[in-house]
């Protein structure tokens, strides 16, 4: 997990585990949830089982339907867990999706209230060298000898 | 959206090579003229300034040319879209989640 480019997400759902495992399993359950009104989902392909196909895709209109995810689970644990990426497709061909691949990892366990809902994403290399080139450069920035070096370099280019 | 994914996948691309990231890191430092910033790599002028060129273009550092002198600064701010595309992701999934919970008590109601 790496705070800076990782995803966290935990909720106490109040409802059954059976129930929240459910909305995610069945094809049309997901889809009334999948993606925001006033957008319509259809899920192509839910087939939860490792190496299975995940494919949703999303209208405006509810006439035209253009790809919105098309992915793989890794693994399922029934009940307990799903974990799928977009880094591999539906077919098992190496994909890029636009900016950044990412992995999601969806877990279920009881809760006295319902079900403890947590989710992680990670997202992949290019963003992580991204954050990381930014982090460098702002510490030093940031540091008193990093302004120093700064002023003298542009003192020294006049 | 797809204007901002378009610069998104940009600023991604120009720092996915070793040379633009040195580039960046010098910058950090403070602006430098690009033949001080050459001389610090092993290749021809007209390699480096396609990566100079790259990151310019991608909005990653600006460049000014006085008389003779091309000086390249980094752009800092350019670098928060990282930032913004993060918290958009977390918007969609929180939102996501939202839905999911609304839809499931709404069935646990809808049951007797």
């Amino acid at each position: 997990m790496n705070p800076d480019l990782d995803l966290t997400l935990s909720r106490i759902i109040r409802a059954p585990r059976a129930t929240v495992w459910s909305a995610w399993t069945n094809p049309s359950s997901l889809a009334q949830w999948w993606v925001p009104a006033p957008s319509r989902c259809r899920v192509d392909r839910l087939d939860v089982w490792p190496g299975g196909a995940f494919v949703t895709r999303l209208s405006d209109d509810g006439v035209d339907f253009m790809p919105h995810l098309d992915a793989c689970f890794l693994a399922v644990d029934d009940l307990e867990r799903i974990v799928f990426t977009n880094a591999i497709d539906s077919t098992w061909r190496p994909a890029n999706p636009a900016p950044v691949s990412m992995t999601a990892t969806i877990t279920f366990a009881d809760h006295p209230d319902g079900t403890d809902y947590r989710m992680l994403v990670r997202h992949a290399d290019p963003a992580a060298r991204a954050h990381h080139e930014k982090l460098g450069f702002t510490d030093g920035w940031g540091s008193v000898a990093g302004q120093l070096a700064a002023f003298a370099e542009r003192t020294a280019s006049r | 959206m797809a204007q901002y994914s378009a610069e998104l996948d940009g600023v991604f691309v120009a720092l996915a090579d070793p040379t633009r990231r040195a580039v960046v890191r010098h910058l950090g430092r403070g602006p430098k003229s690009v033949g001080d910033l050459a001389r610090e790599f092993p290749m021809a002028l007209p390699s480096f300034m396609k990566h100079v060129r790259t990151l310019e273009t991608h909005g990653l550092i600006r460049t000014t040319k006085t008389g003779r002198v091309r000086t390249c600064v980094l752009n800092r701010e350019r670098f928060g879209i990282l930032d913004d595309w993060l918290a958009e992701q977390r918007r969609i999934w929180e939102e996501r989640t939202d839905r999911l919970e609304q839809f499931v008590t709404d069935q646990e109601d809808s049951t007797p």
